[in-house]
C-alpha cells in the first residue's frame, strides 16, 4: 500500500487507498497494477460474559462494499493462454463481516 | 467518551450478575473487555489463491482484531434476601492486544 497520503498511522476508520500488485497467471508475463483497495482499522471488541464460552466478540474488518470489476491484458502469454485478467477495483470499501464466498478471509 | 485512536485497549463495563441458586441474589461488578482499532485491508486476490478457491476468492482480506490476550477470575458479591451473601466468580480482561479475528463471528 502507497503510505504518502496523510497520518495513516492516526487513522481509524476503514477506506479506499492505493495498492500496487503483480497481476499474473501460468503462461503470460506479469504486469504491474495500481489500483483502488481497501485499508483502515474497524472498531472491534471482546467481553467477557457469564457463560460458555465465556469471551463473546465483535469482530469486523475493513473490506470491500461496492467494487467494479477491471479486465486488463497480460503480455507475452504463450499461444493458447487467454491473455486477460480480471480483478475487482474498490469503489467503495466498509468495516463489515468477511465474506467467505468472495473472500479469502486471513487473519494473524 | 472514548477517543477514536488506534489500537487496542482496556474499557470498563457494567455486569450484573443474578443467582437463583440460593434463592433470588443480585450483584454487581466493574469488569474490563477489551475494545480498540487494529488494522486490516482488502485487496486482489493473487492467482494462487484465485485458483485454489476454483475463482471464486478474488478478494483476500488480512485482518487484526481487538482480543483478550489475558483473562482474569475475580469473586463478586452478591445479596441475597434476608441480609446473605453469595459469591460468584466472573471473568475480567486483564490485558488486550491486535489479534486474530474471530471467524465464527464473521
Amino acid at each position: 500500500f502507497n503510505t504518502s497520503k496523510g497520518d495513516l498511522r492516526k487513522f481509524v476508520g476503514c477506506a479506499v487507498r492505493e495498492f500496487t500488485f503483480l497481476a499474473k497467471k501460468p503462461g503470460c508475463k506479469g504486469l504491474r497494477i495500481t489500483t483502488d483497495a481497501c485499508w483502515g482499522r474497524c472498531e472491534t471488541w471482546e467481553k467477557p460474559i457469564l457463560d460458555p464460552p465465556y469471551i463473546e466478540a465483535h469482530h469486523q474488518v475493513c473490506t470491500y462494499n461496492e467494487t467494479k470489476q477491471v479486465t486488463i491484458k497480460l503480455p507475452s502469454c504463450a499461444p493458447g493462454v487467454d491473455p486477460f485478467y480480471t480483478y475487482p477495483m474498490a469503489i467503495r470499501c466498509d468495516c463489515g463481516a468477511c465474506s467467505t464466498a468472495t473472500t479469502e478471509c486471513e487473519t494473524v | 467518551q472514548e477517543a477514536r485512536v488506534p489500537g487496542c485497549y482496556l474499557h470498563p463495563i457494567n455486569v450484573t450478575v443474578r443467582s437463583e441458586r440460593q434463592g433470588p441474589c443480585r450483584g454487581s461488578h466493574v469488569a474490563q473487555a477489551c475494545v480498540g482499532y487494529c488494522e486490516s485491508s482488502a485487496f486482489p486476490s493473487r492467482h494462487s489463491v484465485r485458483a485454489a478457491s476454483g475463482f471464486q476468492h478474488n478478494i483476500t482480506s488480512v485482518s487484526r482484531c481487538c482480543t483478550i490476550s489475558r483473562l482474569q477470575k475475580v469473586k463478586v458479591e452478591l445479596q441475597c434476601p434476608g441480609g446473605r451473601q453469595e459469591q460468584l466468580e466472573i471473568f475480567t480482561a486483564r490485558a488486550c492486544q491486535c489479534d486474530m479475528c474471530r471467524l465464527s463471528r464473521y
